[in-house]
């Protein structure tokens, strides 16, 4: 790859509003928007609070505790990236701060999965080498 | 003194032509040219000139452009061209835009195209195409999934279907019976692109894409054009077919809505259907239970379970035992895509379906519902969406 090339991260980033998720992640933290307004939780980012309007947020430090809602094995066909992955978990998870997420499935098979059980973040590689959120069973 | 008067759409418009090319997974032309076709075969069927058509209505992600349409055909000038977003969702949203811009004095006969080459062209996971990288998200919308490997509609459809499927008690069995009836109807029409009877156990059997949902829970892969014109109610009374008079027409988002992946509003199962239906029902002053046959979009079988739900047709947790034992099928409870669905006969973002709806109200369907009256159309309701209510005289 050119020295110029983009990382992985830098593409990955979705725009400006996803820039600190993605640097959090790379140093081990959850972390959401959180209203600097009215205090409300909010993910996936946006750049306004549908509750108050402010424009104005932090990036808070979520506990990385929730709760399964759903779950997803993808067989093939798959993008080039994870073809040697496959079948790959992803699950769909409501945390304690109220605001939903998804990841990877990792420590453990699918088959253990529940509705609703109990899940805690952590923090593995996404194919292009950077760190990012993924869940496991509490 | 504020002069307002109401004004709606409802019975101002009818379909008056329909153009269809034969589906193919490889039809061998451009995207184009097809659709050119398509609409000269849609004024044939109507019995119009070029020179009749004043409006375009077109899907946004659409590429031939309505001014390259209408520099082909002819058409000396468009007084209304507009378009819809969501791909998918945006068919019945089309056409009811259509309608709007007759009842609102700014076309008077409106052309509807769709031409696709997914069959032959770009499926970034099959390596056909490269708008797609491994890992890189270029968008917001798709920001959070591309990084876990969940890029794929049937995997952000899988993720609603298993909690759905969970907190209503239904089963893929139920899924599989929907696939059936889509095949089922599929049968006996020589465009359809999947023409071999399938059961229920065919459906179990068929290998996993995005577990708990199976290949014959997805759509097709489809190369395909088609159109529809739309004129006022008072021409429409004097062209070539039967009118089929748009009824009402309607559009929903709900809340903090997310293309597919819309897992993070509440309710969490309530998609875009739920919304468009209220409307749809409140315009046409009637209810499901005066509807005799409905094409619900299916680009993967789940998404008819939920607007059986979403469209009144079934309580929330009564959708799966009214699908079963051939719910769906013409003798059934609610014959349902009827020339085979997008997931038999052909995926071309709905077209199809409107079109076959239309069929249903001039009594010219392959599987003829007997006495259709009232014939619903919705649009793909994991993105905004929209649904036409269709009657004849």
């Amino acid at each position: 790859m050119a020295d110029a090339a983009p990382t992985g991260f830098e593409r990955r980033t979705g725009g400006p509003d996803w820039i600190p998720y993605w640097a959090a992640a790379r140093a081990r933290e959850l972390r959401f928007q959180r209203c600097r307004g009215c205090g409300r939780w909010r993910h996936p980012p946006g750049p306004m609070c549908p509750a108050c309007g402010s424009l104005e947020h932090e990036w808070a430090r979520a506990s990385g505790r929730a709760r399964l809602l759903s779950w997803v094995i993808v067989h093939p066909p798959v993008l080039p990236a994870w073809k040697d992955r496959v079948p790959v978990p992803v699950v769909l998870v409501e945390c304690e701060e109220g605001v939903r997420t998804i990841g990877n499935l990792v420590g453990a098979s699918p088959e253990v999965l529940r509705m609703d059980m109990p899940m805690v973040v952590d923090f593995t590689p996404s194919p292009d080498g950077d760190l990012v959120p993924q869940w496991r069973p509490a | 003194m504020l002069h307002t008067r109401p004004v709606s759409l409802k019975d101002q418009a009818a379909i008056v032509g329909l153009g269809q090319l034969p589906f193919a997974k490889d039809i061998g032309r451009p995207e184009e040219v097809t659709a050119l076709e398509a609409c000269r075969l849609a004024l044939a069927d109507a019995g119009l000139r070029p020179s009749d058509i004043d409006g375009t209505s077109k899907w946004s992600i659409q590429m031939t452009a309505e001014n390259a349409i209408a520099r082909s055909l002819g058409i000396p000038n468009l007084r209304y061209f507009g378009e819809v977003g969501y791909g998918g969702g945006g068919g019945c949203g089309v056409v009811g835009h259509a309608a709007a811009a007759i009842a609102a004095g700014m076309a008077r006969c409106v052309l509807v195209y769709r031409s696709r080459n997914r069959g032959s062209g770009g499926r970034p996971w099959a390596g056909t195409s490269r708008e797609r990288d491994n890992i890189a998200a270029e968008t917001n919308e798709t920001a959070l999934f591309a990084p876990h490997g969940f890029v794929r509609p049937v995997d952000q459809v899988a993720m609603f279907a298993r909690r759905f499927l969970h907190e209503r008690g239904y089963t893929t069995r139920h899924l599989g019976w929907i696939a059936v009836a889509c095949r089922r109807h599929a049968t006996n029409n020589p465009v359809a692109m999947m023409r071999e009877p399938i059961t229920v156990e065919d459906h179990a059997r068929a290998r996993l894409i995005s577990d708990p949902l199976r290949l014959l829970d997805c759509c097709l892969e489809t190369d395909g054009a088609a159109a529809v014109i739309v004129a006022a109610a008072d021409m429409a009374r004097d062209l070539r077919q039967k009118p089929v008079y748009i009824m009402a027409a309607a559009q929903g988002m709900g809340p903090r809505n997310w293309i597919m992946n819309n897992y993070f509003k509440d309710p969490l199962l309530e998609s875009p259907g739920a919304y468009a239906a209220r409307d749809l029902w409140r315009m046409a002053g009637v209810g499901p239970r005066d509807v005799q046959v409905a094409q619900l979009y299916d680009a993967f079988t789940p998404l008819v379970l939920a607007s059986l739900e979403e469209y009144g047709f079934c309580r929330p947790g009564e959708a799966g035992a009214f699908v079963e034992d051939h719910g769906l099928e013409v003798s059934g409870r609610l014959p349902t895509n009827t020339s085979g669905g997008s997931l038999s006969e052909a995926y071309v973002h709905g077209i199809n379906l409107i079109i076959e709806a239309a069929r249903q109200i001039r009594g010219t369907s392959l599987n003829q519902v007997p006495g259709a009256r009232l014939s619903l159309v919705t649009s793909g309701n994991m993105v905004p969406t929209g649904a036409l209510l269709l009657r004849g005289d």
